[in-house]
């Protein structure tokens, strides 16, 4: 007991002698990991919205139940001689049911309320061209079989190859900036070392062990990183809650992302920034504690 | 207690600091180590508490096999030992009782422990009365003290100095090596490293003079003289 309080009694008093290397390297852990945390939430959010639009989906075209399926056929083959089309896909009801489960995974009430034999089966049209979206809702115009049509429509589109290079040029700077961070922590630890160069000799010569020499210097690198991720992770769980309740259910940027997800990610992190410590701490004492 | 078989230390630059030594001390001997500057007095003892590893040769110390002790088992060694460098290593920002009990805090010793344990060690190098002061208000032999007082902390079987009375008067000189032999007869085996010949012929010890990295003498109890 004695040697874990002497153990936690130097760690501070390392990181009082540093304080703004301290502070800089909570600082860059932190802003490398919340561009972690939130660009993955990012993602999720886009990718949660947009499942219906992937796998080059680009018009849906909902089918009025009151009419018969043969209707809904005719349909679907005169729409496979249009030239601007390359593929119709006919989607039941219950896999109508099954897209939704995955959609709102995350919101159990509202699966447990929703009457699925209201769920509409669909056309998915896949275009040679996207953009020719506009015309496919001019011919269906009219028609009784159809109930509704939703097209992807260009913004989709961008919005799936903006989430990309979001995802792409965030972890870039993440990792920049993690490494940034773990240059800085081991010269914060190098520093502390070196200023405590005679204080470790003579730990040395009364047959302090090594990893007692160390653990300090250790913790102190675990503790800075573990820090700065748990405020990361803290803002990034505040941000989500806040625009869960600020925007509105229906707008195309509903903040569908799952508990399950939110959490798996946080757990992550978390355990990578303590590998991410230890590791620091490995590089930055080696050299210098091992005389 | 120590036995060193053949023992040679070659330093990278290809200079010899010890070369074929072979030599045992007992249990509760007192041993003084001398030679000229340089002979390799402080290398013969950084070898026994493994600052320094052999080139060649076995060296026993404490029942332990230093040569072939891994590197992670040192600490071990260096508990069963107690260690006067030839700079006495205080910590500045310590006072006298402090730098005492920093052995026993590293170690993870209870408050308590080091407590009592520190106040015996100052009435043992008398330095109660200089507990709280800080090294730059102590003189030469007062930090020699400290230095030994801690070195005793826990409780060594054997005591290693490296001229402990290097940069003082011969009064504090035999001061000191009166307090070595207080711990010998207590038990404790004590080698010595000097070159104040004054000291090793009038205290009538065994003495090991080493020149140029080899053994020159080693005479008995009472029969040395050094010149
Ligand atoms: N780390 C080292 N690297 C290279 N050579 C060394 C090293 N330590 C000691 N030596 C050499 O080994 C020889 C013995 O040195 P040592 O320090 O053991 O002598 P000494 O008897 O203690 O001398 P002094 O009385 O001046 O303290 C010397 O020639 C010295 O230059
Ligand atoms: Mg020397």
């Amino acid at each position: 007991m004695n040697k874990f309080s002497y153990v936690i009694k130097n760690t501070i008093l390392n990181m009082r002698r540093t304080p703004l290397l301290v502070f800089a390297t909570i600082i860059a852990v932190l802003v490398s990991s919340f561009l972690v945390f939130t660009t993955l939430s990012a993602r999720s959010i886009v990718q949660n919205n947009t499942v219906r639009w992937q796998n080059g989906t680009h018009v849906v075209i909902f089918l009025d139940d009151r009419v018969t399926t043969t209707a809904h056929k005719q349909l679907q083959q005169s729409l496979e001689t249009y030239p601007e089309i390359r593929t119709v896909e006919y989607f039941t009801k219950s896999e109508a049911e099954e897209e939704f489960k995955i959609l709102f995974k995350d919101q159990p009430e509202l699966l447990s309320e929703v009457d699925y034999e209201k769920l509409p089966s669909s056309l998915r049209v896949n275009l040679n061209d996207p953009s020719d979206y506009e015309l496919i809702i001019e011919r269906m115009d009219g028609n009784p079989a159809v109930k509704e049509i939703r097209t992807s429509g260009e913004a989709i589109e961008r919005l799936l190859s903006l989430t990309n290079t979001l995802v792409i040029s965030a972890s870039t700077f993440a990792l920049l900036i993690g490494f940034a961070a773990f240059i800085l922590i081991i010269n914060t630890l190098r520093l502390a070392a070196y200023s405590k160069k005679k204080e470790i000799k003579i730990m040395r010569l009364v047959g302090a062990s090594s990893t007692y020499i160390r653990l300090p210097f250790i913790f102190e690198a675990v503790f800075e990183s573990l820090i700065g991720t748990s405020i990361a992770v803290g803002l990034g769980w505040g941000i989500i809650e806040y625009s869960k309740n600020s925007i509105v259910a229906e707008s195309i940027f509903d903040i569908t992302i799952s508990d399950s997800y939110l959490i798996y990610l946080t757990l992550v992190l978390l355990l990578s920034s303590i590998i991410f410590g230890l590791f620091a701490s490995f590089v930055g004492i080696r050299k210098v504690l091992n005389d | 207690m120590i036995k060193l078989d053949n023992v040679s230390l070659v330093f990278q630059g290809g200079s010899v600091a010890l070369s074929n030594i072979s030599t045992t001390i007992n249990e509760g001997e007192f041993v003084y180590l001398v030679g000229h500057s340089g002979s390799g007095k402080s290398s013969f003892l950084k070898l026994l508490y493994k600052e320094y590893i052999s080139t060649k040769g076995s060296i026993e110390v404490a029942g332990l096999d230093v040569v072939q002790l891994p590197r992670w088992k040192t600490p071990l060694l260096r508990r069963k030992l107690g260690i006067v460098t030839q700079e006495p290593q205080l910590l500045e920002k310590r006072n006298t009782y402090e730098n005492i009990a920093f052995a026993l805090e590293v170690m993870g010793t209870s408050n308590d422990e080091i407590e009592s344990k520190t106040n015996t060690l100052l009435d043992l190098v008398e330095l109660n009365e200089n507990a709280f002061k800080y090294p730059d208000q102590l003189s030469g032999g007062e930090q020699t003290r400290v230095s030994i007082a801690r070195s005793l902390a826990n409780n060594p079987v054997v005591l290693l100095c490296d001229e402990p009375t290097g940069n003082l008067d011969p009064e504090l000189s035999i001061q000191i090596v009166s307090l070595l032999e207080k711990i010998n007869r207590a038990g404790t085996t004590v080698v010595m490293a000097t070159h104040d010949s004054s000291i090793v012929n009038r205290r009538k010890k065994r003495v090991i003079e080493l020149a140029n990295g080899k053994i020159a003498r080693d005479e008995s109890e009472g029969s040395y003289i050094l010149r």
